[in-house]
């Protein structure tokens, strides 16, 4: 239980981590980071759970949740190169052309 | 196992093949040069296909009555075939529509394809049973939508609308994922009933994490329906979004993210503690104010009803937030998602045929559209009028239906007929901007008062949602007997948690609640309590 204990708090950490660097960066790679890392910390969570429990389904929602966040950010990658090439900068506070 | 004659799985197949298909097509053919209409064709085929099925299927009974839980990841149930139902139509209005706003536009091919995909996530949502299988539809309808909402590759501000769309919505799932790996940490299984009949029998130190799940579950949702601590994305993508694809997202993944929100919140809320529909409530209250009153000051006709479906995603949130005082509330909402579905996207769809006749989606460009463009701008009224909840357009029926709930059950908590007097107000409040844009639609005159030629599919398409809203609106019974069917028993709710062992149960027992079945015995009965003192 303690095991548990321990990387539960390491997940809880990487989940602070991942908010802190959404709420302070503003490249766009960086949040995309910031996301992942959010992402993981869940991921270490399922299979930490899955092991105390002693059940391969935490498991196989990690697999599943691993191959969905490479997708997500093949798509993100994708918007933020065309950003690039519209702006010749991927900071997001440039991108404020919409008001109200 | 799984039926392959089941609604979802046909309606996959379908959708799927064709999604695949037409990117397919678009390599091997030949000749270059848009093929626009073919694509479009081919999609509109395969959506009406694939609610023809779904429809066909209620029809002749093959589907289960509403049922909240399943032991496997899909069940084929009216809950799921009432999203089913509504999602796709608002596909079929936006593949429609898109025959005229994707001429002369890039890869159209991709495009319906992409929309196609994004609808099997949509339907899927509805149906899931299992966080899992939920979690997936949940991805497989945001991914497509970030793609098409950056469509517009040389429009800057479809870009930066795509970007914060992507932000907001890849944080939305990164916290989902979250929320529900506390919850199989917690309960041990990952179906949604094993999961909130884990929870009911939770033991005395893990309730704060049942709570912290349940909030993040809130928050992962709310993202993608723009409830009001998550909502400061959504009128920028919306506008900025090709605006048949507002209309997708406004109308499309917003409610189909209320149906995962009905799935796992409300069932979990019932389950954890009376106090999350109070929490609920002033959320709803918050969404409509700030909404409506944000919308008063905008210029833009696609940013008006963004902030719009803001405020309605307050009014539908109300019967979520009475779901188990009153049985007519969760009817009242489901009734009010359909409607406002219509409702959202011939308002959207308007703004489209506005944008493809006269480029532009400023309010001034609105000015003598009466006269200019006839049946854009009588959808376009007929579509706000009945947002504000003008009788007899289905928007009042649906008002209707969810603030009598809200007064019906003041007899059991205080507060809830404030939710009908809040929603009152503020539908009056929201008449101050429909109605400033019908004025300059048809009191005001603009420079160029010359007649434009309408784009004949998007005003096919606004046809049907006048014969929707209209019709409908007297005929209102048959829409509101489907809502109130696909509303999940909640006296069937009350005996999954309270009867362990039942067949509806995952047949994977939680370790937790072999061990605490006793320490929560009393929760359970006060919720047994309040389901049976209210029949339906």
């Amino acid at each position: 239980m303690n095991e548990l204990i321990d990387f539960v708090t390491v997940a809880v950490v990487l989940f602070a981590i991942g908010i802190y660097g959404l709420v302070v960066k503003r490249n766009a790679i960086r949040m995309i980071f910031s996301i992942e890392i959010i992402a993981n910390a869940a991921n270490l969570n399922l299979i930490a759970f899955s092991r105390n429990l002693h059940n391969p389904q935490g498991q196989m929602f990690a697999l599943f949740s691993i191959a969905i966040a490479a997708a997500e950010v093949a798509v993100g990658l994708g918007i933020i190169i065309i950003a690039y090439r519209l702006y010749k900068e991927i900071d997001v506070e440039e991108f404020r052309s919409m008001k109200g | 196992m799984v039926d392959f004659f089941s609604t979802p799985l046909l309606v996959t197949v379908v959708l799927g093949s064709v999604g695949l298909g037409i990117p397919v097509i678009d390599a091997l053919k030949k000749e270059r040069g848009s093929n626009n209409k073919l694509y479009s064709a081919i999609a509109f085929g395969a959506l009406i296909i694939a609610i023809g099925i779904v429809i066909f299927r209620v029809l002749s009974g093959a589907v289960m009555p509403a049922a909240a839980f399943g032991p496997g990841v899909l069940s084929d149930d009216l809950f799921g075939s009432f999203f089913a139902v509504a999602l796709l139509i608002v596909s079929i209005m936006v593949t429609a529509a898109s025959w005229d706003y994707m001429k002369g536009r890039a890869n159209p091919a991709a495009y319906y394809s992409l929309i196609l995909l994004s609808s099997i996530g949509m339907v899927l949502i509805g149906y899931s049973t299992d966080l899992v299988m939920l979690f997936v539809a949940w991805e497989l309808m945001s991914l497509p939508t970030y793609a098409l909402a950056a469509f517009s590759k040389r429009d800057p501000i479809s870009n930066e609308a795509a970007i914060k769309y992507f932000m907001f919505g890849a944080l939305s799932s990164a916290i989902l994922v979250f929320a529900i790996g506390l919850v199989y940490g917690i309960t041990g299984t990952t179906n949604i009933g094993g999961a909130i009949q884990g929870l009911a029998h939770l033991q005395k130190d893990l309730i704060p994490v049942g709570l912290l799940a349940i909030a993040l579950f809130i928050a992962g949702f709310g993202f993608k329906i723009g409830l009001v601590p998550f909502h400061m994305w959504l009128p920028d993508a919306y506008e900025g979004a090709p605006t048949t694809i507002g209309a997708l997202l406004a109308a499309g993944t917003k409610k189909a993210g209320f149906a995962a929100a009905l799935r796992v919140i409300v069932l979990g809320m019932f389950v954890l503690h009376p106090d999350w529909t109070f929490t609920l409530a002033v959320i709803a209250i918050f969404t409509m104010t700030l909404g409506n009153f944000a919308a008063l000051v905008q210029k833009s006709v696609p940013r008006i009803l963004a902030y719009s479906s803001i405020a309605q995603a307050g009014y539908i949130l109300i019967g979520f937030a009475l779901a188990p005082y009153s049985n007519q509330a969760l009817t009242g909402s489901l009734f009010y998602i359909i409607n406002h579905a219509v409702m959202k996207s011939a308002g959207f769809l308007a703004a489209a045929a506005v944008a493809t006749a006269l480029a532009g989606y400023s309010l001034e460009r609105y000015r003598g559209l009466g006269h200019r463009m006839p049946i854009t701008a009588i959808a376009l009224s007929i579509s706000l009028l009945s947002l504000a909840g003008v009788p007899p357009l289905v928007g009042f029926w649906s008002k209707l239906v969810v603030f009598g709930a809200a007064i019906n059950s003041g007899s059991i908590v205080a507060w809830a007929p404030y939710l009908a007097i809040a929603g009152l107000l503020n539908s009056a409040l929201s008449l101050g901007y429909y109605a400033w844009i019908i004025k300059k639609m048809y009191m005001e005159q603009g420079p160029d008062m010359t007649k434009v030629k309408e784009p004949r599919a998007i005003a096919a398409v606004l046809i049907f949602a006048i014969i929707f809203m209209v019709g409908f609106g007297i005929w209102y019974a048959p829409v509101l007997e489907f809502a109130s069917k696909a509303v999940p028993h909640f006296g069937n709710i009350a005996s999954v948690i309270s009867n362990g062992s039942s067949s509806t149960s995952h047949p994977v027992k939680p370790a937790s609640v072999a061990s605490s079945n006793s320490s929560s015995a009393t929760g359970v009965r006060a919720i047994a309590v309040v389901v049976r003192s209210h029949p339906r």
